[in-house]
């Protein structure tokens, strides 16, 4: 399926690699290295330069810490959302929150994506995509509070809720009035999920996929990672990147990453394995 | 007056072998120009060619709307042969020393036509030497009495492979 993100159109074989941009003090993997504006926008600029699509832009952390509230998060994204559609045109702005009002702010200030990593924690989000004919992710988080870790939860089947969440959290975005080649489901790993549980989302990927819409994965350099190698912050690139070849060959479309080139790399080599994408340039033996 | 045109089997002129990007755009232009002209006027078209080169005929001869089968006649020729492929270090048979000799003698005789050379060449070294098709190339030969030089459009050796993109006109 086409995929049209904002102002932005994909081909139904393109993958995309969303960079992740923190406008935080405090996130778990660059602990504020991009907190100022400036280190923020060349950070953007470093992504652009790298081959990212979109970026993510997200002014609260997804751990537990100092409560946020509504106005503070706008002042950290909302201005620079603007700053980044005037300089990249081209560039799919995405802001990573789950609040109505901060989505409609951003949407006006230019942005094309609500990726709500809190699965409709605020149900009025979706209202706010589709008057802006926004895209929208939708994620499954078990149901949990936004900025919660998981704690004992447990499922019958976890890709079956994921499924189930997802698909109905798309689905009454459609109602609402999103294009429904504006809807992208993400199983969230980690998300309201112990290691086990977003192994198995890796392993069954291919499930989501098979719903038809399409599919992000968030993997980057995340606990589950880090759990499964026993490696620290930092030293998990090569667990993502395995992960994002599972979940490549499974046929995900959108990947938010630390990590562009590698990424990048992980997911045209295992395209290209699936027959979905040609070599870059293939001579060998041909000549 | 006839019409004959000498490409060679490169495999990656093939769709199925395409990347994102073509590794042998100008020999895929000068290729498919010369399959345009040798059907500008509608009739069947000969193709001398070993089985690979077949395909490699049959794709250039489609790309350039001639979706007829091949034909008997010998008023357009196709011939799909190339030189040795065993011209440098890096070659896809590696160096041999007397391959450059060769093809510049096979060269001479392709441009100025000239058939008796080409009918004697040597196949049992043109086979060591990697050369595609020589039989072909012999039967180019036989073909080419009282054509004119041949006008060149491609003579490079991209990837240690001698590439020629020929055309003949020949008398009746």
């Amino acid at each position: 399926m086409t995929l049209k993100l904002g102002r932005h159109e994909f081909a139904d074989d393109a993958t995309l690699m969303m960079a992740i941009v923190n406008r935080t003090p405090d996130s778990f993997y660059d602990q504020g290295a991009t907190w100022a504006e400036d280190k923020a926008f060349e950070r953007v600029a470093e992504v652009v330069a790298q081959g990212a699509e979109i970026v993510d832009i997200g002014g609260i952390k997804a751990a537990p810490g100092v409560e946020i509230d509504a106005a503070e998060e706008k002042s950290r994204v909302v201005d620079f959302v603007a700053r980044v559609r005037a300089s990249f045109p081209d560039l799919v702005i995405s802001v990573d929150t789950w609040r109505a009002e901060v989505g409609r702010a951003v949407c006006e200030a230019g942005a094309d994506v609500l990726n709500d990593a809190w699965g409709g924690a605020d149900p009025e989000l979706v209202d706010v995509a589709a008057a802006y004919d926004a895209g929208i992710i939708c994620t499954h988080t078990g149901g949990v509070t936004p900025r919660t870790r998981p704690y004992r939860i447990e499922y019958d089947d976890v890709v079956a809720a994921a499924i189930a969440d997802t698909v109905a959290y798309a689905e009454r975005a459609l109602a609402a009035g999103v294009d429904r080649s504006s809807i992208v489901i993400d199983p969230a790993h980690d998300f309201g999920k112990n290691t086990f549980h977003s192994l198995e989302l890796t392993r069954r990927l291919g499930e989501m996929v098979d719903t038809g819409w399409p599919v992000l994965v968030s993997l980057s350099n995340k606990d589950f990672v880090g759990e499964t190698l026993d490696l620290p912050v930092g030293e998990r690139l090569v667990g993502t990147l395995a992960a994002t070849a599972v979940c490549a060959l499974a046929g995900a479309r959108i990947y938010r990453v630390h990590e562009v080139v590698q990424t990048r790399q992980t997911v045209d080599m295992v395209w290209t394995i699936a027959g979905r994408r040609p070599p870059a340039r293939a001579i060998r033996g041909l000549q | 007056m006839s019409r004959i045109v000498l490409v060679p089997g490169v495999l990656a002129l093939l769709p199925e072998y395409a990347g994102l990007a073509d590794p042998v755009d100008e020999l895929r232009a000068a290729a498919a120009a010369a399959v345009g002209w040798l059907v500008e006027s509608p009739g069947p078209v000969r193709v001398v060619a070993d089985e690979q080169g077949a395909r490699v005929a049959r794709h250039l001869l489609v790309e350039a709307g001639h979706d007829q089968a091949f034909g008997a006649g010998d008023e357009r020729v196709l011939v799909v042969a190339n030189g040795s492929a065993r011209r440098g270090e890096k070659a896809p048979g590696h160096l041999d020393p007397r391959a450059v000799g060769f093809d510049a003698a096979l060269e001479d005789a392709l441009r100025s036509s000239d058939g008796a050379v080409l009918q004697g060449l040597d196949v049992a070294l043109a086979e060591e030497l990697l050369v595609g098709h020589p039989s072909g190339i012999r039967d180019l030969g036989a073909r080419l009495r009282a054509a004119g030089p041949a006008v060149v459009d491609y003579d490079d050796d991209p990837f240690g492979v001698q590439y020629w993109v020929m055309r003949w006109t020949c008398g009746s």
